[in-house]
């Protein structure tokens, strides 16, 4: 089963998905399997985080641009320096994520939500659940 | 005088409007993503637009728009100003600043020359914007944004004045996008407009024609023109003042909608001053071009409106309205309203049996080759 989402994002935004997904693998009807999750973007990556204080949301945010600060010295000249920041950011975070699927449930850990990262924004996104079976 | 087809090489060249701005766009966008670096862009404190003639226009035009969307102070300053008055110590404040973008296609005029060796002399980034590497202009730039116009028959530049204006509104977009003042999809949005700007010129270009052939029957015998707006729109007016003199020879004066009420209105022989007012939808000075029009009807001066709204627009006032092309953002409009000026100002040429530019004879001929403008003493104050 495979199932898109389309989100509008705002800038730097950090999307919970998590119940998307959850909902996605009940909906596939699959006991035992593989659950990915795909972002098809250049400048957004997908992550798991803990979603209990809020202001570990702004810690996330801080280290990102820590990491890798919107600069006016990158090479990649052809958008803007945000965009720039952006691709490496999304290298970096990688854009998919894997769950395994027990007893036809996402198997995920009770400090562990699922995000969207917006590394540019705003911006029309969309992200992909697939659920397939062992 | 001869037998007029309202079909001569001015108004093929605003035929060729529609056409130009969509492969100019293609050419150009890439260009002025590229022409300054982030650094560069970010390192601009005030932005100098400079030119004569019609290029003045095109940065009179466009001023606003660099101000809107790059939020950096923006002059327009004449070249001979820049050349000769404007204040050394304003010219290399900080580091490559102020960015002059110089615009000429030919960049052979000497006043332009002049102008930029000045300016880079005294520390400022001089950006041109040309179709001349070869010339004064591409030698004394910094950066050069090369315009690749194609050859056309000759006529007074029209298509020489769009592609400026499609130069400077690409680089103001640019600046503002890589500033991070909105974002990539909404500086493709304000792109695709001025492609856009193409056909839907094309969509109403024989309406216009057919008022403009009318317009220009009427008022052919009249001796005297004058040409009003403001904001942008006083560029657009600009324009249309030129065209008249370049094509048709006839008297002709501009002025910005408030000014007028302050000089030209005094003017005499209101029946024979046929009256443009270049008046957007959305021009900020729309209710002083409503007062200027109603003025204007009451002194009973010929009148004819360029808008890309209606008669309603303007309280039902008597006048000729001959609406324009309406862009999704306000400040693309200037890239198609002064199309129907063109088309008039050719036609009046072509009534009166009138040679473009007086055919450079007689009283004219010193200027032969464009010797008046490319001849001139140079010196580097």
């Amino acid at each position: 089963m495979l199932k898109k989402f389309d989100i509008k994002t705002s800038y730097n935004e950090i999307v919970d998905i998590t119940e998307s997904v959850k909902e996605t693998v009940q909906e596939s009807g699959i006991q035992d399997g593989l659950c990915i999750i795909y972002n098809p973007h250049s400048t957004a990556g997908v992550t798991t985080f803990s979603p209990w204080d809020p202001d570990g949301f702004l810690d996330l945010d801080d280290e990102i641009r820590r990491l890798v600060p919107t600069r006016i010295d990158f090479k990649h000249q052809h958008d803007t320096p945000q965009d720039a920041a952006g691709h490496v950011k999304s290298s970096l975070f990688g854009v998919n994520e894997i769950f395994i699927v027990a007893d036809g449930e996402l198997l995920i850990g009770g400090s562990q939500n699922i995000y969207f990262l917006e590394f540019d924004g705003p911006r029309s996104r969309s992200y992909y659940v697939k659920v397939s079976a062992d | 005088m001869s037998k007029v087809k309202f079909d001569n090489p001015m108004s093929r060249q605003v035929y060729s409007l529609p056409e130009l701005i969509e492969d100019q766009y293609e050419d150009l966008e890439p260009k002025a993503r590229k022409v300054l670096s982030f650094e560069e862009i970010f390192n601009i404190q005030k932005i100098v637009i400079t030119g004569a003639g019609d290029s003045l226009a095109a940065g009179e035009a466009t001023k606003q728009v660099f101000e809107q969307l790059t939020g950096i102070p923006t002059e327009v300053v004449k070249v001979i100003d820049l050349a000769r008055f404007y204040p050394k110590n304003q010219l290399g404040t900080d580091s490559q600043n102020p960015l002059i973008i110089s615009v000429s296609n030919s960049g052979s005029g000497a006043r332009v020359s002049e102008a930029v060796q000045r300016a880079k002399k005294h520390g400022a980034y001089i950006l041109g914007v040309t179709g001349n590497l070869e010339s004064d202009l591409g030698e004394y730039s910094d950066k050069v944004l090369e315009l690749d116009i194609p050859d056309f028959e000759s006529a007074p530049g029209t298509r020489s004045y769009v592609v400026s204006l499609i130069a400077l509104l690409l680089l103001a977009i640019r600046f503002g996008e890589v500033r991070g003042n909105y974002t990539m999809d909404q500086a493709m949005d304000y792109r695709y407009d001025i492609k856009n700007q193409g056909e839907n010129l094309r969509k109403v270009l024989d309406l216009i024609n057919e008022q403009a052939i009318q317009v220009s029957k009427e008022w052919n015998d009249l001796p005297y023109f004058e040409f009003i707006g403001a904001g942008p729109d006083y560029a657009s007016a600009w324009f249309g003042h030129a065209k008249f003199l370049e094509a048709n020879g006839k008297i002709s004066t501009h002025i910005n909608s408030e000014e007028w009420f302050h000089i030209n209105f005094f003017a005499r022989d209101v029946e024979n001053i046929g009256t443009f007012v270049f008046a957007s939808e959305d021009n900020e000075a729309m209710s002083r071009n409503k007062e200027l029009i109603h003025y204007n009807n009451i002194m009973g001066r010929p009148l004819v409106i360029f808008t890309n709204g209606t008669s309603e627009t303007f309280d039902n006032e008597e006048g000729i309205y001959i609406q324009v092309p309406s862009a999704k953002y306000g400040f693309n409009n200037v890239l198609t309203n002064i199309a129907p000026i063109c088309l008039i100002a050719s036609y009046i040429a072509e009534l009166n049996d009138e040679e473009y530019g007086r055919g450079t004879k007689g009283k004219w001929e010193f200027a032969d080759n464009g010797f008046g403008v490319k001849t001139s003493t140079i010196e580097i104050l």
